[in-house]
């Protein structure tokens, strides 16, 4: 009787063996860069929302202060969305008769909030609190971005756990002085290495081991 | 022989069992599936709800409800009046050069602040100013912030004989409450803080006016605390007195 395989299967079965494993490897690669994209992970896409409200405008064009809006951001854990008469402060005046905020004035009219869509929205098993990043020397914008020159908000980091463990690690390598966590135009560079590594030790940053322990963020 | 065979085959299974919980999982992490850990039932504020008629998550207080250190019975601190206020007593007004009528007698007002007047209180009221009031009172007072500029109707300035003579208590009610197309603010920045601002409001007058008889007396003893720190405002708490703003 014929042997079923000739003696070229034998190449064959070779081949076909290390090709499973470099698909494999492949298509592990490609899972990572996929979850990563931001098709999965929304980064840089910006949201719409029922008012068109730019930030660009507001921040960079007017000057206002992040807090005048987001109050409670260095008190509690979450920045603070602003009532619908922090709005009308200014728009009870200024373009009141604007086609483009009446959703603002009929949320003020019939006090029912306006529904923001959410922009960044964490995993609820994550416990993330404004306030002590603020507390520490985290600017805005290390994780927001430039959100003066967003006309609508995105998302400029990812929110996955890789990003926000490098910072947990080095702390030294992202924070500022606290009196510069508002400001816009702050750039990394404008504080060295050195008295970055003194604010930790002001700042009481803990320890790399405390603030990678998993329950300082999963509890 | 047969049970190697059968350990054999246990093994196998094992190995199969293994690699479909691991594909499945790859297939559902690509499909972004989501699992219950991700969206727990339980509210994140200004979460929207489908459990109240007004699909708010932040509730308002229930009427009469004191949360603790929210009693505000020192009338002075939380109010910038005096004890007894006489309900009936009349401003007297003028009219200013914009033809605007304006108040130039303050009664009621407290003309002391409640709370000692220190370095740290008036740092602390730069910092709020800057805050909420520079976008229209601007940097100095003189009622040119950015907001007006951009239309806004103009405040008056705090360096006239008028403001400079008001009480303290003046300027904490008109933060509070808010002043001809001025909104409240109270709601917006605590007691203590509002305190702060004023002092800061008094140290800009004194800056162009040196020589004037203003001074940031204090009823408080500056060896007691003040009467409340400025304390955190929960999202609920904000919900009681705001309009708006779920999500």
């Amino acid at each position: 009787m014929a042997q079923i395989f000739r003696k070229s299967a034998n190449n064959i079965a070779k081949i076909s063996m290390v090709t499973v494993v470099l698909l494999a490897g492949v298509g592990f690669y490609a899972w990572t860069q996929l979850a990563r994209s931001s098709y999965l992970t929304g980064q840089y896409l910006e949201i719409q929302q029922p008012v068109q409200f730019s930030h660009k405008h507001h921040v960079a064009d007017d000057g206002i202060d992040c807090r005048y809006c987001h109050q409670t951001v260095e008190t509690t854990a979450s920045a603070g969305m602003p009532s619908t008469q922090t709005c009308m402060n200014c728009h009870s005046q200024l373009w009141a008769d604007a086609p483009y905020l009446e959703p603002i004035r009929a949320s003020f009219r019939d006090n029912k909030p306006i529904q923001w869509n959410r922009v960044h929205d964490l995993p609820k098993y994550v416990y993330f609190n404004h306030s002590i990043h603020i507390a520490k020397g985290v600017g805005c914008s290390t994780c927001h971005g430039p959100v003066d020159k967003m006309p609508l908000v995105y998302e400029e980091n990812t929110l996955q756990m890789e990003w926000c463990i490098q910072c947990h690690r080095e702390p030294e390598k992202f924070i500022r002085p606290k009196s510069e966590v508002f400001n816009m135009a702050y750039r990394p560079e404008d504080t060295d290495q050195e008295t970055r590594d003194q604010l930790k030790v002001d700042y009481k940053i803990r320890s790399r081991e405390m603030l990678t322990s998993c329950s300082t963020c999963h509890r | 022989m047969s049970l190697n065979k059968r350990t054999e085959r246990r093994l196998y299974l094992r190995f199969a069992l293994i690699l479909a919980a691991v594909c499945g999982m790859l297939l559902s992490e690509a499909c972004g599936v989501r699992s219950d850990m991700q969206d727990q039932p339980r509210y994140d504020a200004y979460e929207k709800s489908d459990f109240f008629s007004d699909g708010r998550s932040s509730r308002d207080y229930p009427e009469g409800t004191v949360a603790r250190g929210h009693l505000e019975d020192n009338k002075a601190f939380f109010t910038g009046k005096i004890d007894n206020p006489d309900p009936n007593a009349q401003a007297a007004t003028s009219t200013d050069a914009n033809g605007n009528t304006v108040v130039a007698s303050f009664p009621n007002a407290i003309t002391e602040f409640p709370l000692p007047v220190t370095k740290e209180l008036i740092d602390r009221g730069e910092d709020r100013y800057k805050i909420y009031c520079m976008v229209c009172h601007g940097q100095f007072g003189d009622g040119d912030g950015m907001v007006v500029r951009r239309g806004f109707p103009q405040p008056p300035t705090y360096h006239d004989d008028r403001l400079r003579n008001a009480p303290v208590g003046h300027f904490f009610d008109v933060i509070t409450n808010g002043w001809g197309k001025m909104n409240p603010y109270g709601y917006q920045v605590q007691a203590a803080d509002r305190w702060a601002i004023v002092a800061y409001i008094r140290a800009l007058q004194l800056s162009r006016n040196p020589d004037s008889n203003l001074k940031m007396t204090s009823t408080a003893n500056s060896n007691t605390a003040a009467p409340v720190p400025a304390k955190p405002e929960t999202p609920a708490a904000n919900a009681a007195t705001n309009r708006g703003g779920t999500r």
